[in-house]
């Protein structure tokens, strides 16, 4: 029904006069008059399919009462509903005996018990009493259908949900129902687990304990859990998420269904990551290098760590200090931060990015969109990364949109995707020319540009591959510009906080509320003691810079550039060479482990404050559980060391913070301490107004292939070596070992048979890696995923090339 | 006779029968419902009945048993099923003794026994660990150190009363069906999975059975 | 079958001639009956020649005239059905239910073995009077030969040029595409069929839309129709709709076939005039099934299709007419017979049926899912001896989970039972569900005293105590 067609209808429910949409189901009409009707199968984000017969009620629509299931019927004008009817009733006790006639019961050892909607609507509904004394129906007890969902299908009631979730929304159609009749299972297909990034989500819908998560398996019992509202930060996407502890130990996260961002869905990795946070390997105290023997950290106190730290920040002065990272940290720790860099040490080299993301400039500056207005556009053009393998809530959003037909989605760019499946059509383009085809597509008369240039677009624009610099994407944003200039844009920048770390100005030459260092407003002037008079150095150059000695103290905010930085030599150089590596972080990384001294941060989920997600929109984190040893929060650590370089934040508590942030930022002017603590929150508050004035930078050209090596395409994957994934017992296996993927025809010109390990040459390094024929990759073109374990894409990547190539030899 | 008058009550009852006994010298027997330690029972081949689903600890008003769950695994199993009782603690200077640990426990594995004489000496004693409460190879609760047992005080740990549903059928409101003793006994194993195509008759139909016991 | 008295014909196993007009059997006497050559030279396409020389609506109006009821088992006008088509909506599509698997029926079987060119000239006049551009003859998969014989008539046909593009030189074009069934009851239900037919798993859809003429396969408008149904359309547009009319009544005009099985002399499918044939004509007239076997008394018997609620002596007397039947508390259904005699141990033969039901649902509705098979237990229980009267009791209030409110069935005057009158009210999606219980309820509600007899003795216990027993 097209939304012209929509009308009010009053529909009697209970004796009841409510309004209704014309065409609403009469299940979702009832809920919004506040009258429950039991159900099973019905969830509001799917299609019915009526399977559990619990939602049925008398409805009279002019022909007498009837027993109707109310997720099927669509309202209609007149119609008489009643719910409590004797008939309803008796069809209500009837369904559930049915239901338990085949179900175990072993509710106390079923991880669902207590919070299982058998139980509770067999409490509310149910005959009380069986009167079946057969056996039971029997089957294996749990099995693995992934690597972290367990299936019972004794517990079973086939309602549809987890096979209709991963056929319509996550598009991963590998669970269906197998048998017929009594003997109805749901299964996977032989050989094939539910790897969905998905699969947590059907473990969270199904109506009874039949598919349970692995990472959760017999942690707890619904009633000793406590939780939280929050806001997942393991990407930029900001899923509302409800975070529950027992005994000061995280145990799950489910979904918070929000209209604005994630509906109720979460990926695996955000669901299962939690693990991270209980794991043995957090650092718990602060630690030094040892004087004796440099290849040691000996564990200190604080005290000894932050005087350490002062004096080697006033030792290197303000020109010889450089801080990299903050997307691990709240709004409130990044301003804390931010004020610390500028207005104590009195330095502008920060970069909440590394050398991986965009320019803040793109980020803060460019026209925004928001999710949902990607979920209405006309056409979502998707200039930039595998949205599956990154953003995959994004994902989910527009293949819903797509698949419903609400928005066309087109891609360009030189790797097939996670969203080919539902784009209306994927341009492959040669590597870092996306920009070229862009431009060549609009001025050709292809329908495509018609419909560009006339309808909403919202662009989706992020680099593609990590082997790419950042020109090829400000090339394509200024194309658009130019050409589209009705274009609204979704900056895909994937890491944690960073738009959030953005905002609070950890970026050279920008300060809180999206205002550029030359430009600072007046209330920050007068809060602030100094604010540097020049741009500073981003993190590539910041690393040049140490690299070429002229970096002293070099502090990590939880940041791990020997991992996540694209080009790991220089990394590697930058902190050999500086003197003093000062490490805030949770886990021991690769850099961490390369530190002079090492300062124990709080992790997600002992902090609480705001975070900002891609489109700018801010909710709230919630700290659930206490911290373990002597952690602190990271806006503790920048006032303490601003105490002992002789100055003061005058930051008190995250409440403070945030209302000096409300006063000093323009664009979070208004958003004060009450609204962000009122109820508003839970949707988020969206962010969108900026004061720069967009000058984009003059991009370098894509270097011309020189026909010998292959072009380097290093995306990421959703699962692969970052912390959190690799401190998390469940998920660390899940990555892939990683091997170099090149169309066989290249292959076959070199001589090289698929599977075996090749001499991988690129002007940074020469290692050995497995090859992988594969017809999806383009001729002359290579694709080696990063941060993958093992031999990471990092050792090939010049960060200071536009491209990078390599060259493939046998052993 | 004055204030002799005043000893007529006394007088009297000296010719009645006592009703004290001279504790601890002496003990009388206790009612069968009687309200004691906690024991942990297990089945006759020594798997453990708890099954670790934490329902005592949900209903324990004074929030002293605390319980952890995990898998059991496949070759060496705890109890019968996917889990068991990994943690099972009791802290007794928290404990009530209302026993509705009792009741709630679906697999009857938590049971009072009729010993009270305990005491300790500091807090750890009186937190008893699943080692402490777990019955003894002979289905018989563990003496600890700081107990102070008597004769026969190991027998008769049990106790356990189904509760009868609400909204069950009428003929059962208000009866109470005792398990009997525990720890003694067999139990007919559990079918395997009977094939619905066959006429044989299930076994847990042949029995013939017993009309409950009216307790009341 | 010693006593056979007619005329069996032995190349068309399972079909009697007898002395109706024959309208959908004609060429059934004819040993090449299933090839061109032979429907050519018995009048074959010349229907569809005449009805290309009307336009489209003068067609839908002759078959609309005609009345012809859906011989499915739901009996609903076949001429109204195709009305159902929203008007400009493109492209339509024509699917042919052959799938025919409900207890009892084998007519359309016999009709694709025997006569598959008259189905496929059937299938061109419905698609020529609604629009349809497209066929789908689904056939069910156990159906070998019906499967051998209309592939090779339908590659005839488009050699003939009876089928395909611009079909005997006119505009009109339609494609005929086969397709086998994978073995479910429940896919000859239309919805689930057309599932089936999409690579869905084969499960019935929601109503409303209440007739897959508005959304059907692939989101588009379908007309479902039965094989026989399609097979009338020859002789109803070669004859006019007032020579369908004038045989059989005004309500139910025209022959129809009915499948006999079970306890008579001579079980076979039969072509016997509608609503004017009685069950006494049937099963003992001399030139249909000649009586009960070894002349044994009649007990009971299924008047349409195993999932219909049974019939007694009582009933006999009733014409095939729906108008009749149904307020005698059942149904004509899809034409099949099964007929018990006077030996036949009742509560067994409901076993049989509802095992069938039982084993065949889809599995979608919990109450067909779960009722059917825990109905099957029970009922299991009572016929080996080991039910008790409470279970007698059960298996009603657990059919009436299925189907609300009373459920239909004929009377018995000699126990004051009056009749249910059809049809009855039902929790599920589609009619398995109730098809679970219609044999056990009409077995409980006409023969009780047989399960009384089976659960003699035994000692009604209730689950409480079956589990504090163990």
């Amino acid at each position: 029904m097209s939304e012209q067609d929509v009308t009010e209808v009053t529909v009697t429910v209970n004796g009841t006069e409510i309004e209704a949409q014309s065409g609403e189901m009469l299940i979702a009409a009832a809920d919004r008059a506040g009258v429950h009707i039991p159900r099973f199968c019905y969830h509001e984000r799917m299609s019915s399919v009526g399977m559990c017969r619990m939602c049925l009620v008398d409805v009279d629509t002019g022909r007498g009462p009837m027993l109707q299931p109310s997720c099927m019927v669509p309202v209609s004008e007149g119609m008489i509903v009643d719910t409590e009817s004797d008939d309803t009733k008796r069809a209500q006790e009837g369904i559930l005996e049915f239901l338990l006639v085949n179900h175990p019961l072993d509710c106390p050892v079923c991880d669902k018990g207590g919070e299982c909607p058998l139980q509770d609507q067999t409490l509310a509904y149910g005959p009380g009493e069986s009167r079946f004394i057969e056996e039971k129906r029997h089957y294996e007890k749990p099995i693995p259908i992934s690597d972290l969902v367990h299936l019972d299908r004794e517990r079973c009631i086939l309602c549809d949900r987890c096979t209709r979730f991963a056929d319509e929304i996550a598009g991963d159609p590998l669970i269906q129902f197998t048998e017929r009749g009594n003997s109805t299972q749901v299964l996977t297909f032989p050989d094939e687990p539910f790897s969905s990034y998905f699969s947590g989500n059907t473990v969270q819908i199904c109506p009874v304990g039949a598919l349970t998560a692995a990472p959760y398996r017999f942690k707890a019992r619904p009633w000793d859990l406590e939780e939280n509202e929050s806001t997942c930060t393991t990407c930029s996407m900001g899923c509302r998420i409800s975070v529950q502890s027992s005994r000061n130990e995280l145990v799950r996260y489910l979904g918070v269904d929000v209209e604005s961002v994630n509906h109720g869905w979460l990926c695996d990795k955000g669901r299962f990551n939690f693990e991270a946070v209980n794991s043995d390997e957090r650092l718990t105290s602060p630690f030094v290098r040892d004087p004796d023997n440099q290849r040691q950290l000996l564990g200190t106190d604080w005290g000894s760590a932050l005087a350490s730290s002062a004096e080697a920040i006033r030792r290197a002065g303000p020109q010889k200090v450089g801080i990299i990272g903050g997307s691990r940290l709240t709004n409130e720790d990044a301003y804390a931060w931010s004020k610390f860099a500028r207005s104590v040490i009195g330095t502008d080299n920060v970069d909440a990015q590394l050398g991986d993301g965009l320019p803040a400039e793109l980020v803060l500056g460019l026209p925004p969109a928001t999710i949902a207005d990607a979920c209405e556009a006309d056409t979502v053009l998707v200039i930039g990364p595998d949205l599956k393998e990154e953003l995959a809530i994004l994902h989910l959003r527009l293949r819903g949109a797509a698949t419903k037909g609400r928005t066309q989605v087109v891609q360009i760019g030189a790797a097939t995707t996670g969203s080919d499946s539902y784009a209306q059509r994927s341009i492959r383009c040669q590597t870092g020319e996306a920009a070229k085809t862009l431009s060549e597509l609009l001025s050709s008369d292809d329908p495509l540009a018609k419909q560009l240039s006339d309808g909403s677009v919202v662009v989706i624009l992020g680099r593609s591959s990590v082997a790419e610099s950042v020109d090829p994407a400000v090339a394509t944003a200024a194309v658009i510009q130019a050409e589209l200039p009705h274009a609204t844009f979704l900056v895909a920048v994937r890491r944690g906080n960073v738009r959030g770390a953005l905002d609070m100005g950890l970026a050279p030459g920008f300060l809180p509320g999206r205002t550029r260092i030359s430009n600072p407003s007046a209330s920050l002037t007068e809060k602030w003691k100094q604010i540097p008079e020049k741009s500073g150095l981003g993190t590539s150059e910041m690393l040049q810079a140490a690299a070429a000695g002229q970096i002293e103290t070099l502090i990590l905010l939880g940041a791990d550039p020997l991992s996540d930085f694209p080009d790991r030599n220089l990394a590697a150089d930058a902190i050999q060479k500086t003197k003093t590596v000062i490490a805030i972080d949770n886990f021991a990384t690769s850099s961490v482990a390369q530190a002079d001294i090492v300062l124990p941060a709080t992790a997600y989920g002992e902090q609480s404050g705001t975070t900002t997600n891609i489109e700018g929109r801010i909710s709230r984190v919630a700290q659930k559980i206490t911290s373990p040893g002597s952690t602190r929060d990271d806006w503790m650590i920048a006032t303490e060391l601003a105490w002992r370089l002789g100055g003061d934040l005058e930051l008190t508590s995250k409440e403070d913070i945030w209302r000096e942030i409300e006063q000093v930022a323009p664009s979070h002017a208004g958003i004060t301490l009450e609204r962000v603590q009122s109820s508003e929150m839970f949707e988020g508050i969206l962010v969108q107004q900026s004061s720069i004035d967009l000058a984009l930078p003059v991009p370098k050209d894509t270097p011309v292939a020189d026909g010998y090596g292959l072009r380097l395409i290093s995306g990421r994957k959703l699962w692969d070596a970052a912390t959190t994934t690799e401190q998390s017992p469940s998920l660390r296996h899940l990555a892939e070992s990683p091997s170099i993927k090149v169309h066989p025809n290249d292959l076959q010109r070199l001589g090289i048979p698929s599977g075996t390990e090749v001499r991988v040459i690129s002007t940074r390094a020469t290692e050995n890696l497995t090859v992988t024929a594969d017809d999806n990759v383009q001729r002359g073109t290579a694709i080696l995923p990063f941060n993958q374990p093992g031999v990471g894409a990092n050792r090939f990547i010049d960060a200071t090339a536009v491209i990078n190539d390599i060259r493939i030899e046998t052993l | 006779m004055g204030y002799l008058g005043g000893f007529k009550v006394t007088f009297m009852k000296l010719f009645e029968e006592r009703v004290t006994t001279e504790y601890p010298k002496e003990k009388r027997p206790k009612p069968s419902r009687f309200h004691g330690r906690h024991v942990l029972n297990r089945y006759e081949d020594g798997m453990e009945k708890c099954i670790g689903c934490e329902l005592c600890a949900g209903v324990c008003p004074a929030r002293c048993i605390y319980v952890r769950g995990a898998d059991n695994s496949e070759s060496d199993p705890v109890s019968p099923g996917e889990r068991y009782g990994y943690v099972y603690e009791i802290n007794y200077l928290r404990c009530i003794h209302c026993d509705l640990c009792v009741e709630a426990c679906p697999t009857e594995a938590i049971t009072e026994s009729k010993l009270f004489e305990f005491s300790f000496a500091n807090r750890s004693d009186a937190i008893y660990t699943k080692n402490e409460l777990v019955v003894g190879d002979d289905g018989l609760p563990q003496r600890q150190p700081w107990e102070l047992w008597h004769e026969g005080d190991d027998l008769a740990t049990s106790g356990w009363m189904r509760a009868t549903a609400s909204a069950g059928n009428p003929d059962y409101e208000n009866r109470v069906g005792w398990s009997g003793e525990l720890g003694y006994g067999t139990r007919d194993p559990e079918l395997g999975q009977h094939d619905s195509a066959s006429d044989e008759k299930p076994e847990t139909l042949a029995h013939e059975h017993d009309q409950l016991e009216d307790v009341d | 079958m010693n006593e056979m008295t007619g005329t069996p014909i032995a190349h068309a196993p399972g079909f009697i001639a007898n002395e109706t007009p024959r309208i959908v059997t004609a060429r059934f006497d004819y040993e090449d009956s299933h090839t061109l050559e032979r429907y050519e030279a018995t009048d074959g396409y010349q229907a569809l020649k005449k009805a290309l020389k009307k336009t489209p609506e003068e067609v839908h109006d002759e078959v609309r005239d005609a009345t012809l009821l859906g011989r499915g088992g739901a009996g609903f006008p076949a001429g109204v059905k195709w009305g159902f088509c929203p008007p400009g909506v493109w492209p339509r599509y024509l699917v042919v239910n052959g799938d025919e698997s409900e207890p009892g029926t084998y007519k359309d079987r016999l009709l694709m073995e025997l006569d598959p060119h008259q189905l496929i000239e059937g299938c061109l006049i419905a698609c020529y009077a609604v629009g349809l551009s497209q066929c789908f003859l689904y056939i069910r998969g156990e159906m070998a030969v019906a499967q051998e014989r209309v592939a090779q008539a339908l590659n005839d046909a488009y050699g003939a040029g009876y089928v395909g593009k611009n079909i005997l030189g006119s505009e009109f074009s339609v494609d005929i595409v086969l397709h086998w069934g994978a073995g479910a009851y429940v896919v000859g239900e239309e919805t689930a069929l057309i599932e089936s037919l999409e690579g869905n798993r084969g499960m019935p859809r929601l109503k409303p839309p209440y007739f897959p003429a508005s959304i059907g396969l692939y989101g588009q408008p379908t007309i479902v129709n039965n094989v026989e149904t399609l097979a009338n359309l020859p002789w109803i547009v070669q004859h006019g709709a007032d020579a369908f009319t004038a045989i059989g009544t005004e309500s139910s005009p025209g022959t129809r076939m009915v499948a006999v099985s079970g306890h008579v002399k001579r079980p076979g499918v039969y072509e016997i005039v509608n609503g004017t044939t009685t069950f006494r004509d049937l099963l003992y007239g001399n030139d249909m099934c000649g009586g009960i076997r070894d002349d044994n008394q009649l007990k009971a018997f299924v008047p349409g299709g195993g999932s219909a609620p049974w019939f007694t002596p009582d009933q006999l007397d009733l014409p095939f007419e729906a108008s009749q039947v149904g307020p005698q508390g059942s149904m004509l259904g899809s034409g099949a017979i099964m007929v018990m005699d006077e030996t036949t141990d009742i509560p067994a033969a409901a076993l049989t049926l509802t095992k069938f039901y039982a084993h065949e649902s889809c599995g979608k509705c919990v109450p067909c899912r779960e009722g059917g098979t825990w109905l099957e237990q029970i009922l299991r229980r009572v016929v080996t001896g080991r039910g008790t009267a409470r279970d007698l009791e059960l298996l009603i209030e657990v059919g009436e989970t299925i189907c609300p409110g009373e459920f239909p069935h004929a009377a018995v005057p000699d126990k004051g039972i009056e009749a249910v009158p059809f049809p009855y009210r039902m929790t599920t999606i589609c009619f398995v569900g109730p098809s679970a219980f219609a044999p056990i309820h009409s077995a409980l509600t006409l023969f009780r005293e047989e399960f009384e007899a089976k659960v003699a003795g035994n000692e009604t216990r209730t689950m409480i105590e079956v589990a504090v027993d163990v």
